[in-house]
């Protein structure tokens, strides 16, 4: 039976929790992620990939946006499919698991535009360690200006059908921001590391701020910085469902009408509570 | 407002938003749009739960996702963050965090907020695939001499359309509105005014007679394909009553909730009912019993299909029997029509001459019975 003071402690660390990730509702500065109904469907299941904007896995489900989706695609071993689904509906995808094994789930948007006030942008750009780009509106003296930005999510899912093995692995999709697990998550239990390559337009990413989280406790955040070869390595303690972030921003493509362009990059997956071999 | 209806428009929704900016030919797109969807309504005078006011009061309906509304719900309150997600379960959720719910939504008038009364349901989704729905409606009064109407709701961070009502024209307008962020004020100067029993049983009657003609030609053809069977005046009858027994039963039951078969069914096995119907004109020409008994199964199914026609139009709660009634009997003066015109182009000459069969009946249900299998392949590949 928990502490009646714990419970409370517990309720209003709940509450601000909320409070503060819903205050940010108003930031335009949310997390985007693939929550499939399943992370291990059986062969030949049928499983629906809902898309998530949100903030400490508490979201909004994202309908199917064809004038959105840049690519909408699944890959098994025979190669990459692309997710099947209604305009307008949510699960905005399908797929149907063809055999066993690992699938990568990957969602790309085109880009979205948003104006931000300076105190947002501010904000936006300290919380998601994205020191460079406030030091750069620094020395421009552009702290104390509104900010219009372009935004496009790369999101990814590994789902497990069948039993895990260690040469199953997260496969590149090729997005702009992409993070690749250099390990199959379904072949580690709890408590062991998962490494986490970083990559922008295909090369690693250094000096990234990345942050992995649990569905069941996420506030507790796991936080760290890619090095050079833009790897992370994650322990993750706890089993259930895991989200993986980082994003990017760079100075906007001339014509775009835009200061900056922003890329979110996010990687889900479930850990089990033993690993393939019953560790 | 039926689920599979507010479904639909959540979907126009977001379509509607993404032609948006599509036209406006920019290279980036709208904001992700979530299925939050929220409708607000000024009344002059209306029931307001069991009382009537004399005043003016407001309706705000709220239909977004269930589980994520509770999911967040729970955990600003501390609890799980993995509720139950049937229906009946995550509606006792609502109505339990009722004041959590409150802290983030807000109705003001000219900047001082109200007390809503506040009722919630939750309904599954169309089918195995979609997320239970939530319908969270507020209402009360507004205050004497208000004149702006101020709304926000900080429950979702994705974007959502915000239609009001609002004056004689009954007109909605719609804004678009980011998670948490307040509406532009709503001038309150000119509310919707209430609408007579006679003006709501014109309007239902003429939606009725417009969703067979010109608006559903699938059931057009259906009809005629009953017209086509025989030259007889007594085959007719015999179908077209049986046909209208049918589809008023399942409209009732559907609009009140005792039927809900989900349109990816049901639209599809209308036009197979439709190929049905043509074919076996193609074969026989003598009205058989069983014949009136299929007829009648598949006036059950059209029904259902009324009901969803119906319930996207969206029936007003105060005058739900005369709606309901007057787009029935809307869709019979259509059918009516159907058969009426089939008659005087074709049928009163020549459904006694001897030709009539192989250069009018067979042709036109070989064209007819061609028309309803594309629909049901189109129809079962939509929805799968």
């Amino acid at each position: 039976m928990s502490h009646p003071l714990s419970a409370s402690i517990s309720r209003r660390l709940g509450f601000l929790i909320v409070a503060v990730a819903m205050s940010g509702a108003s930031l335009g500065a949310h997390d985007m992620w693939i929550d499939p109904t399943t992370f291990s469907p059986q062969s030949g299941q049928i499983v629906g990939v809902r898309l998530r904007v949100g903030q400490d896995l508490l979201g909004d489900p994202i309908p199917r946006d064809p004038a959105l989706i840049n690519q909408f695609v699944f890959e098994d071993e025979a190669g990459r499919k692309p997710l099947i689904g209604r305009d307008g509906a949510d699960p905005a995808g399908f797929l149907r698991v063809a055999m066993p094994g690992l699938l990568v789930i990957g969602y790309r948007s085109n880009a979205s535009a948003v104006e931000l006030t300076p105190e947002k942008f501010n904000q936006y750009l300290e919380e998601e360690g994205l020191d460079a780009v406030a030091a750069l509106r620094a020395r421009r003296h552009e702290t104390g200006a509104k900010a219009r930005e372009i935004f496009s999510r790369c999101a990814k899912s590994l789902v497990l059908s069948g039993s895990a093995r260690e040469k199953q692995g997260d496969r590149s999709l090729g997005f702009p921001l992409e993070l690749v697990a250099e390990k199959n998550p379904y072949a580690i239990g709890a408590g062991q590391d998962l490494p986490v390559r970083l990559t922008y337009e295909n090369r690693p990413l250094a000096n990234a701020l990345v942050v992995a989280m649990n569905r069941l406790n996420p506030s507790d955040k796991l936080t760290a910085r890619t090095d050079r070869d833009g790897r992370v390595r994650f322990r993750l303690r706890a089993g259930g469902m895991w989200l993986v972030k980082a994003v990017h921003m760079v100075p906007a493509p001339a014509g775009s009408n835009a200061d900056w362009a922003s890329f979110w990059a996010s990687l889900t997956f479930e850990l089990r509570a033993t690993n393939a071999d019953g560790n | 407002m039926g689920i599979s209806a507010r479904r639909a428009v959540l979907a126009l929704c977001a379509v509607s938003a993404v032609s948006v900016a599509l036209s406006s030919g920019t290279a980036v797109h709208a904001h992700e749009i979530g299925t939050t969807r929220v409708s607000v309504v000024f009344q002059e005078g209306r029931t307001h739960g069991s009382a009537l006011t004399s005043g003016r009061t407001y309706d705000v309906e709220i239909v977004t996702d269930a589980t994520a509304l509770v999911e967040k719900i729970e955990a600003s309150a501390g609890g799980s963050s993995r509720p139950d997600t049937s229906p009946r379960h995550l509606q006792s959720l609502l109505a339990g965090f009722d004041e959590t719910f409150r802290r983030r939504v807000k109705i003001s008038f000219d900047r001082s907020d109200v007390r809503p009364a506040i009722a919630y349901s939750v309904a599954p989704g169309v089918d195995a695939t979609s997320p239970a729905i939530a319908t969270i409606r507020l209402s009360g009064a507004i205050p004497q001499d208000a004149g702006h109407f101020t709304w926000t709701y900080a429950w979702t961070f994705a974007s959502y359309a915000m239609t009001v009502r609002s004056g004689a024209s009954g007109n909605l307008v719609t804004e678009w509105l980011e998670g948490g962020q307040p509406s532009s004020p709503v001038a309150l100067t000119s509310l919707a005014p209430p609408v007579s029993r006679l003006a709501t049983a014109w309007r239902y009657l003429t939606l009725g007679f417009t969703h067979i003609v010109p608006g559903g030609l699938d059931h057009v053809l259906f009809v005629l394909g009953i017209y086509l069977l025989s030259g007889r005046a007594r085959a007719v009858l015999w179908q077209v009553s049986a046909f209208t027994v049918a589809h008023s039963i399942t409209l009732g039951l559907s609009m009140y909730g005792f039927v809900s078969v989900p349109p990816r069914i049901v639209e599809p096995l209308i036009a197979l009912s439709i190929a049905y119907v043509a074919i076996e004109n193609i074969f026989r020409s003598e009205l058989k019993s069983w014949r009136v008994a299929l007829v009648f199964a598949f006036g059950l199914l059209h029904g259902m299909g009324f009901a969803g026609a119906l319930k996207e139009l969206g029936l007003p709660r105060s005058e739900f029997v005369t709606a309901l009634l007057t787009f029935n009997a809307g869709v019979e003066a259509g059918q009516l029509a159907v058969i009426g015109a089939a008659f005087t182009i074709v049928g009163w000459y020549c459904a006694n001459r001897a030709w009539y069969r192989s250069r009018i009946v067979v042709p036109a249900s070989v064209l007819i019975a061609c028309t309803a299998v594309y629909w049901t392949i189109e129809r079962l590949s939509s929805s799968l």
